[in-house]
């Protein structure tokens, strides 16, 4: 993968960048500085539908039918799908930035295994029971939330972690604490310990909250913009798995889940009220599609995406990319859009931005790279 | 819990309350292989007392035929509903039109039927897990198929070879339409061909090509290729009708419909479906093998696949995780495989295999959460679902949710939008605080609605519970106390040692 520089960061951004000198190294502090949030796009999101690079001539020769036309203008190369309506009043307002041509180093284009080393951050698939973030939260001594039934690898190894989605299960009645804390002392190790967290549910009355995305965004950003909550949740969208019949506009297949995305973006930023200024959202997805459209109207597991960030801690919108272009010669086996950023090193300045830990000790303790190189500043300078 | 319940519950779905403990329980547990039995269920629910068990009527189990029909009267009647036109204008005509021609709620009642009221236990978890190894879902144009495949392709071939079973999956509708085999055309197809000229698209799509090689048989150990994977593509493509309307614009008659379809592929059959004009020509190669054209080229690669060591290795991995333990030893993975080969994938004896080293085995395993709705329903005699003249009538029970709810609350179920890995035998995926919770509720829905014909001192006596299952029902005061703390103990979840 080419070294990425400051210089090519600059170049291919397309947007002004403001520089301050080099910053000083990031320092633990006594407490977690900010809040970050994960939306996980299972299936493989299509960056190039998502935030489509206009400017290069050879998107519209490998694509007829994947490209929205009434796509909003970023800058003169790269433009936002139609569905991100929240989304571009955020770009408008410097509270979000766009990371494109990028991704986790894993090329072999396995849903499994790709989105087991999303989460995981590891260094193969498979290779880990723990997730980055919660490796990050653990080092951080925070705990973390998922808004899910199940609980995410990436949480999983924080310190404490516990997950939320509201039940509808008829005659189930009220939980008993007693009851719950009785069964929890019956059962040994990982039994006692997941009882427990439905014990402490139990005692919290706010359960009540409808199951559609955003509303579970807003719940989450409330969680965490409280005294003693939460400092990062995960959200997971499914389905961008898209093979066939993709659809290019608001109403298309893809369009339709980016469109949830934009509703959770919203959202958290209603939910986390005035801790949206020290917080950050980011999309993870396991990989990007081909670039070119299949025989079906739709694209194949491919390589590089793009990565929607947002939130109060980004002070200047910009869409960071150092492009590698479409033509066929560029694309990576012939096929993908090459990943020219590791998005590891964006996960990783938004644990630096968000929990305060030093960024060598997150790639070397969170991501198993030392010398993962550090792009915080051009996130968040 | 005594060995007969420690296995039913390891291995099969418990002994029904008034069914006999066998004497041998190893001999009962590989003869419960071959026992075959109809889809057993209940036609309406009777409160407070047992609700009678019969066989689901043939009316409510359509042919594949039927269903592809029915699904295309479905779409056909939307249209009508889209057009405005004269009885399909109401949501009471848009429930009509669902209930008619949608089989994915009666399916998912009759599976779960199947899981609560057979004696056929055994056949029961073994289908569940193929179904899982070879999971569909409900994405689309999918919800008429995915029961028939169960049923047909997997419990219908469960004392098959694994070879058949993968070659009768790989073709069955469910999984072409689920993982869009079913538009994709060889890049040097008549179709595509003609496409071309007409400056419109076609080629192919290598979703299902990739997913055979990676999920349902070698996996990525075997360091498969790109080109493999377009390989296993090209062969595929050309197989698989499209579900739903076929006419464009315009609105058809059934046996227009079905002539056009007979056109196209050959036959109103679509399991057998084969669309020559999609077919790539010449020959294909995967994992070094060569393959000829044509419809036949399938069935090689299916078989080639199915005897492939790392296939074996694969699979054999995941029946040992999911029947015998988390973490399988090279012992008993070495046994399976060697039984694997030396009976070429003979099912029957592989399944033996694994239901020995289950038994041999003294590791609890944890139980699914639908495998262990399905146990307690059974050991209390509780109502968990509802009749299926309830089902198709939308007249539920005050007591009991609609099926496909029940899934959804679980977090688990063949019906629900779900990736083709299907769900994880592995106990770390689902120790979550809310998969827990969920529990809890459904064993309190159950004691409230259900109307356990067993009371809990009965239960626990008649499968011996261990101390600590015991001390914890006596500390707990009151009967839906007592009742959800015994299915929610370590032991009925499956979590410790009896």
């Amino acid at each position: 993968m080419p070294k990425l520089t400051r210089r090519e960061f600059l170049k291919a951004s397309g947007a002004s960048l403001f520089l301050a000198g080099l910053p000083l190294p990031g320092f633990t502090k006594d407490e977690p500085p900010g809040t970050i949030s994960v939306i996980m796009l299972e299936g493989g999101m299509d960056g190039l539908t998502a935030v489509p690079p206009f400017g290069d001539p050879n998107l519209f020769k490998m694509r007829k039918s994947l490209t929205p036309e009434n796509y909003l203008k970023l800058n003169s190369f790269f433009g936002l799908h139609p569905s991100f309506k929240y989304f571009s009043g955020l770009l408008a307002k410097n509270n979000a930035s766009v990371v494109h041509a990028t991704n986790f180093p894993y090329t072999k284009r396995s849903h499994f295994e790709g989105q087991n080393l999303m989460q995981g951050g590891g260094l193969s698939p498979f290779s880990e029971t723990t997730g980055w973030l919660g490796r990050a939260l653990d080092l951080a001594k925070t705990p973390g939330r998922s808004m899910s039934l199940d609980m995410p690898l990436l949480l999983r190894g924080a310190h404490e972690n516990d997950n939320f989605f509201p039940a509808s299960i008829r005659n189930s009645g009220s939980l008993t604490t007693d009851l719950i804390n009785m069964i929890s002392n019956a059962h040994a190790k990982e039994g006692s310990s997941v009882f427990n967290k439905v014990s402490k549910k139990s005692t919290q009355k706010d359960s009540v909250v409808p199951r559609d995305p955003a509303s579970l965004a807003k719940y989450a950003g409330k969680a965490m913009a409280m005294e003693s909550g939460p400092l990062s949740s995960v959200i997971k969208v499914d389905q961008f798995d898209t093979h066939a019949s993709q659809g290019a506009d608001e109403y298309g297949r893809h369009g339709e889940r980016l469109a949830i995305v934009d509703d959770i973006i919203a959202g958290y930023k209603e939910g986390l009220g005035e801790a949206w200024d020290r917080s950050i959202i980011l999309t993870l997805t396991e990989f990007g599609r081909t670039v070119k459209e299949n025989g079906t109207w739709g694209t194949d597991h491919g390589w590089g995406s793009a990565a929607l960030l947002a939130g109060g801690a980004i002070t200047k919108s910009r869409v960071i990319s150092k492009w590698p272009g479409l033509a066929e010669r560029d694309l990576f086996e012939d096929r993908d859009l090459v990943s020219t950023i590791d998005y590891r090193s964006v996960c990783a300045a938004c644990i630096e931005n968000a929990l305060g830990l030093e960024h060598d000790l997150i790639a070397d303790k969170v991501f198993f790279t030392p010398n993962l190189p550090r792009v915080y500043d051009f996130i968040f300078s | 819990m005594n060995e007969n319940f420690r296995i039913s519950q390891k291995i099969g779905l418990m002994f029904l309350p008034d069914s006999p403990i066998p004497n041998d329980i190893k001999q009962w547990a590989t003869q419960q292989l071959q026992s075959k039995s109809p889809a057993l269920g209940i036609k309406r629910i009777r409160s407070y007392h047992k609700s009678e068990v019969s066989e689901w009527p043939k009316s409510l189990q359509p042919s594949l035929q039927k269903r592809d029909e029915m699904f295309w009267a479905f779409k056909e009647n939307n249209e009508k509903f889209r057009r405005n036109m004269p009885g399909f204008q109401t949501e009471a005509d848009k429930s009509r039109n669902r209930q008619e021609n949608l089989m994915e709620d009666l399916d998912a009642l009759k599976f779960a039927h199947r899981n609560v009221y057979g004696e056929d236990q055994l056949r029961l978890r073994f289908s569940s897990f193929w179904a899982n190894h070879f999971r569909t879902a409900n994405i689309f144009d999918n919800g008429n198929h995915i029961g028939h495949a169960i049923e047909e392709a997997i419990l219908a071939n469960i004392n098959s070879d694994f070879s058949n079973m993968l070659y009768k999956v790989t073709t069955h509708p469910s999984m072409l339409i689920y993982l869009d085999n079913i538009y994709s055309a060889g890049p040097n197809s008549q179709e595509a061909i003609w496409a071309k000229r007409n400056g419109r698209q076609a080629g192919l799509n290598d979703n299902l090509g990739r997913e055979l090689l990676e999920l349902h048989t070698v996996s990525p150990s075997v360091k498969y290729t790109e080109a493999d994977i377009k390989g296993a593509a090209k062969i595929l493509a050309g197989w698989g009708a499209e579900p739903g309307r076929i006419s464009g614009d315009q609105l058809i008659s059934l046996s227009e419909r079905n002539r056009k379809i007979k056109e196209i592929g050959g036959t109103l059959n679509s399991w057998d479906y084969f669309k020559t004009n999609y077919a790539e020509p010449g020959n294909k190669t995967v994992l070094g093998k060569t393959f000829g054209p044509g419809k036949p080229a399938l069935r090689q690669l299916t078989d080639f696949l199915a005897d492939h060591e790392h296939t074996i290795n694969h699979v054999t991995f995941k029946l040992a995780q999911h029947f015998v333990s988390d973490n399988p030893s090279h012992t008993d993975l070495d046994h399976i495989a060697r039984i694997w080969r030396d009976s070429n994938g003979n099912l029957d004896q592989i399944h033996t295999a694994v239901i020995e080293l289950a038994i041999a085995s003294k590791e609890p395993k944890f139980q699914w959460p639908m495998n262990w709705l399905f146990q307690v329903v059974r050991l209390s005699g509780a109502n968990g679902f509802v009749g299926w003249e309830e089902e198709q009538h939308d007249d539920y029970n005050d007591n009991i949710m609609r099926t496909r709810k029940i899934f959804e609350e679980l977090g688990q179920g063949f019906w629900l939008p779900g990736q083709p890995n299907g769900y994880s035998s592995d106990k770390a995926e689902w120790l979550s605080g809310e998969m827990f919770e969920r529990r809890i509720r459904f064993a309190t829905s159950l004691y409230n609605g259900g109307f356990p014909t067993q009371g809990v001192e009965d239960i626990m006596n008649r499968i011996g519970v261990n101390t600590v299952t015991r001390e914890l029902v006596d500390s707990v005061k009151g009967g839906r106390r007592k009742f959800v703390a015994l299915m929610c103990s370590p032991e009925i979840m499956g979590l410790e040692n009896a």
